[in-house]
């Protein structure tokens, strides 16, 4: 089983992620170079957080411009899977893969800080091992992490089971805890067969309990979640 | 006596020609020129503000925005240039 | 040799007396281009001749010393291979004037300090003051300094990590933004920003060459007056994009072991890069203008030796290196060029369309002469001495400690923090806002480093001397209550004009201050910065003196490290160190409109006792967590402790070590030399007979409770009682207050 971690001129969390998925989860990881990245080589790809391109013109719109996503669109059809981070998933949107867009965040500014998740799709392939409803300690950092779609759109990725993560507060509720105004406080969602999923909060931040201020390591879970879905 | 009326105008904020724009130039050299677009020479980035303003004149009305970009700091001088463009109404 | 092509309208800062001296040095006239050359390397922001003298007091060896002050960076060793560099710069006049690009650009110079000497950089902090928030053109400064700190360190992937932000009048015209930036390496790979083989060639990686920045260093090095806001070329902008790529360019280029010196271009440019390389190795250069990449087409040799454009890095390759390295830059998509080569001439020659412009041995324009300034004891110390009273004493202790708590010096910089990613990196053990100062893991090893940034401009303003030496032991303390041993510091002095004896005495008794407190600690300072003339050209009015420390410690065990906030309910508080009546500077004081006063004096040897005690209980597991007493006093940190830590407190002051004092006094004096900790019930005999041992006073004070109540008792009265949740509010709310009445939280 192999892994790619695809990184980008600007990526910055390449190597957060492939630390966790070498040293944590314990997969084999390579980090290629965007304009290199050949996906029948791998089972899976990841898009990692950063600022692409200096997140100039709009966060993810220079890469997405990038031969990768011509592979990524590949593996989307064949039913490989793919995670984006933050960047990785403003990349995604830019690029026609996921639905909708990522927008300034409402308050005007960089935010940084612990959120809570909670699940709401469990057959994705970030979300196998999670069951629905499950609450998820995982840091945001961003400044464009507000998604939006039109009306119709939005019905439709609830109608087919789209919606992976919401901001809640510590109860699981959707009072109080959107942190960048967020339509319908959405952290991530996934593509129509559910092996695509792109979501803002950090998951490789949050999963060693030494650096988690709430010592849990429920990123993990995300990752873990990637493995069992390639698995079956 | 003219009566006041609605006027446009619209401001863009750049930076300044000795200043870098490393917005524009990387979209210009990672983008536009990558994609093959040989003729475009350069892109510069920038802000864009709309305003409608009641004056008399339309020249009344692009000093008033001009006095009030420097007031409040709409932009820096030491690094930004200023356009303001003023004409008839919000049409 | 060609006399050429440079406009004859350049601006010459050199005195006179420098003038000749250089003439001297060389042997003949300079033409205009060595001129110009000379003119920036000799500013003040370059040379640190008012400066070079007084600061050779600091003590900078030490047996963790690896590079100590004079490269780009000091290093310091972290054991078994592990280096740490780190290095504090300043970036005060352009943010005064640019506030977003000036600190944006900051932080950029400071990771190229660190980058170059092959170490990764891992963390930033930022060290801010400003005028009083209640003004528009101060909150303009201070948003927009923490905008472009941001964006700037954000799109780059190191995380900020720490930092302190001051208030106060005195840095109304003259904000200070000073940087500083931590990277982890190994001893093994360390490179230098020397040249030392003749042969090897010199290539500039980065950005572009332009007219941007020519002259930063000598507007750096005056006083800003009202024709600054039309001095154009002097701020640049920041690509951190750019800088984002340089950096993993350059790390990649290092792995190959080709790169023999490198040296980042900031201050002085090109002609500082060359120099300074050239004699730390003893070397020549010789260069050829027409093949460096530059940004505007027709720009002289004058412009581009001193051009200070961002994002650029000066390196020496080995010839055998060359082809692999340069393939490594065209993969990353930056330009290059490759500009010359190492020479055995010792002397810096620059070439133009085949002929000679510049031949001048890089001593001339490194060595620029030191100049003894005049000092004298200014008058409002000999005014104020005498006087220690306070006009507005506030009716009650509790109202008191809300007042305090609200006050932008003391209130939580969580408006600050949230907008800097302080995860990215997965090493930040200790976020902002957790402990006394920030701690990175080292990934896959037991050992983390703490940072931290000090200074207290109120105190350091009524007394340079044990201010700044208080500054010292506060920063070292602090890096003490993560759990780590400290390693060693580097400083940041910003002062008014130099020439001004009342200013450099200031200056002379701030260092000596310093000395004072480094050596009694045995603690060297490995590298720093000065920043002159921070002060109002028509007002005179400088800055409050302020030395910033950095200081950078070692945790040998991640189980030592400590956090700040109350951790259970029924846990013991120990106070340890002794509280003296000393009001001077403190913000009680300059809240309640206080007068004069002393400022808290400490020594190194009872700062020893403290920081050994609290070493020692924190390695034997007796510490659940520990806060030292600063701004505020005992008062404001447990207030803190409480806050953070969601629980109340029962406190009692009979016990508390102390001179006789009145309540105001234990309450908020800002006496040095002191800590809280809280440990479990059964452990504190211990803990006071290892504090005994260590000859530092120590007494259990309170318990922590489940209440919403921290209670103070004094002499069988309740001196003051404070809701826990009224508290928490007053210290977040107080910023987001200033800045924007109707702020969405984010």
């Amino acid at each position: 089983m192999k892994l790619a971690v695809i990184q980008y001129p600007g990526s910055n969390c390449d190597y957060d992620v492939i630390h966790v998925l070498r040293n944590l989860v314990g997969i084999e990881t390579e980090l290629v170079w965007h304009r290199n990245f050949n996906q029948s080589e791998f089972d899976a790809a990841i898009l990692p957080g950063g600022f692409s391109y200096g997140d100039y013109l709009r966060a993810g719109a220079i890469a997405a411009h990038s031969p990768s996503l011509n592979e990524v669109k590949e593996m989307s059809q064949e039913g490989k899977v793919v995670l984006g981070i933050c960047n990785g998933f403003q990349i995604l949107v830019e690029a026609g893969v996921l639905p909708g867009a990522l927008l300034r965040n409402d308050c005007l500014r960089f935010v940084c800080k612990w959120v809570n998740l909670r699940v709401c799709s469990s057959r994705t392939s970030a979300t196998k091992l999670i069951p629905e409803g499950g609450l998820l300690h995982i840091p945001i950092a961003h400044s464009e992490g507000r998604y939006v779609n039109k009306n119709n759109d939005l019905k439709k990725l609830y109608e087919n089971d789209q919606i992976v993560f919401k901001y809640v507060n510590e109860k699981g509720e959707e009072i109080n805890s959107n942190p960048n105004g967020s339509l319908d406080n959405i952290a991530g969602i996934c593509n129509l067969d559910g092996n695509i999923v792109g979501l803002m909060p950090h998951p490789e931040r949050a999963s060693e309990p030494s650096i988690n201020p709430y010592g849990s390591d429920d990123g993990l879970l995300v990752f873990e979640s990637m493995l069992n879905y390639i698995n079956h | 006596m003219t009566k006041a009326c609605d006027y446009v105008v619209e401001v863009i904020i750049e930076n300044k020609k000795l200043a870098k724009d490393p917005e524009g130039e990387t979209i210009y050299r990672e983008l536009v020129n990558k994609s093959g677009y040989d003729q475009i020479q350069s892109v510069r980035s920038g802000k864009y503000l709309r305003f409608i303003v009641n004056t008399k004149t339309s020249k009344d009305a692009k000093k008033l925005v001009q006095d009030l970009c420097n007031d409040l700091r709409i932009y820096n001088p030491v690094v930004h240039s200023l356009q303001v463009t003023a004409r008839g109404n919000s049409q | 040799m060609n006399l050429l092509l440079s406009p004859t309208n350049i601006n010459i800062n050199l005195s006179e007396e420098e003038l000749n001296q250089a003439e001297k040095m060389l042997g003949r006239k300079p033409n205009s281009v060595e001129l110009g050359m000379i003119d920036v390397m000799w500013s003040e922001h370059c040379s640190y001749k008012s400066s070079k003298l007084v600061l050779k007091k600091l003590p900078t060896k030490g047996k963790r010393v690896i590079v100590g002050p004079g490269y780009d960076s000091g290093i310091v060793d972290l054991r078994d291979g592990d280096v740490a560099a780190f290095k504090i710069e300043s970036h005060n006049h352009p943010s005064a004037i640019e506030p977003y690009n000036g600190a944006a650009t900051g932080i950029g110079g400071i990771i190229r300090d660190i980058l170059c000497t092959n170490c990764r950089p891992i963390g930033l902090l930022d060290s801010l003051r400003f005028g009083e928030l209640r003004k528009g053109h101060n909150r303009w400064l201070f948003l927009n300094v923490v905008r472009g700190i941001a964006d700037y360190g954000n799109c780059c992937g190191i995380p900020t990590v720490a930092g302190e932000i001051e208030f106060d009048e005195s840095f109304e015209s003259n904000c200070l933004v000073n940087v500083a930036c931590v990277g982890i390496g190994r001893k093994e790979n360390i490179v230098l920003g020397r040249m030392e083989n003749p042969g090897d060639n010199i290539v500039l990686l980065g950005g572009s060459t332009g007219r941007d920045g020519i002259h930063g260093v000598t507007f750096a090095s005056k006083v800003i007056s009202d024709g600054s806001e039309e001095d154009r070329p002097s701020v640049q902008v920041g690509d951190p994009f750019t800088k984002k790529v340089v950096i993993e360019a350059t790390l990649e280029a290092l792995k190959t072991g080709y790169v023999r010196g490198l040296k980042d271009l900031g201050g002085g440019g090109l002609t500082c890069g060359l120099s300074e390389m050239s004699s730390k190795g003893g070397v020549g250069v010789e260069i050829d203008i027409d093949k460096i990449h530059v940004r505007e087409g027709e720009m002289t040799p004058y412009e581009i030796m001193i051009s200070e454009s961002q994002e650029r890095m000066l390196f020496a390759i080995m010839p055998e290196g060359l082809n692999k390295i340069l393939n490594i830059f065209k993969k990353w998509e930056i330009p290059y060029s490759v500009i010359g080569r190492v020479t055995d001439t010792c002397r810096i020659i620059v070439k133009k369309d085949g002929s000679i412009v510049v031949s001048i041995p890089p001593e001339i324009l490194t060595d620029a002469p030191a100049i003894k300034r005049k000092s004298r004891k200014p008058g409002y110390l000999k005014e104020i001495s005498n006087k220690d009273g306070i006009k507005n004493k506030p009716k009650d202790i509790s109202l008191a400690v809300y007042t305090l708590l609200k006050t932008p010096n003391i209130a939580s910089k969580e408006f600050v923090f949230r907008q800097y990613d302080h995860e990215v990196g997965v090493r930040t053990i200790n976020k902002p806002g957790d402990g006394d100062a920030a701690v990175l893991r080292l990934l896959g090893k037991n050992k983390a480093i703490a940072i931290k940034s000090d200074c207290n401009s109120f105190h350091s303003y009524l007394d340079p001397f044990y201010g700044h030496a208080g500054a010292v032991a506060e920063s070292i303390r602090n890096l003490v209550a993560v759990g780590s041993e400290p390693i060693a510091i580097v400083d940041c002095c910003n002062f008014g004009n130099p020439e001004d004896p009342e200013i450099y005495w200031q200056f002379e008794k701030s260092i000596d201050g310093l000395v004072y407190m480094l050596t009694g600690l045995e603690i060297p300072c490995v590298g720093g910065n000065v920043s002159f003339y921070n002060e109002d050209d028509r007002t005179r009015n400088a800055v409050k003196p302020t030395i910033v420390i950095v200081s950078i410690g070692l945790i040998g065990n991640l189980d030592w490290i400590t956090k700040l906030n109350f951790k259970e309910e029924g846990d013991s508080i120990i106070a340890v160190g002794k509280t003296f009546p000393e009001m001077g500077g403190s913000q009680y004081y300059l809240r309640f409109k206080g007068i004069g006063g002393r400022v808290p004096r400490t020594t190194p040897e009872k700062e020893k006792s403290s920081i050994r005690a609290v070493q020692t209980l924190i390695q034997n597991g007796y510490i659940n967590s520990a806060h030292d007493c600063s701004k505020g006093g005992l008062a404001i940190a447990l207030a803190t402790m409480a806050i953070n830590g969601e629980f109340g407190a029962e406190l009692n002051l009979d016990q508390l070590p102390k001179a006789s004092a009145s309540i105001d006094e234990l309450m908020f004096s800002e006496s040095h030399a002191r800590f809280i900790v809280t440990s479990k019930k059964e452990d504190v005999n211990n803990i006071i007979k290892l504090c005994r041992k260590n000859n530092v006073p120590a007494a259990e004070i309170g318990e922590v409770t489940e209440t919403n109540s921290l209670s103070f008792k004094y002499k069988k009265k309740i001196i003051a009682k404070c809701e826990v949740d009224k508290m928490k509010k007053c210290w977040e709310e107080a910023i987001p207050r200033f800045v924007s009445p109707t702020l969405k939280r984010g």
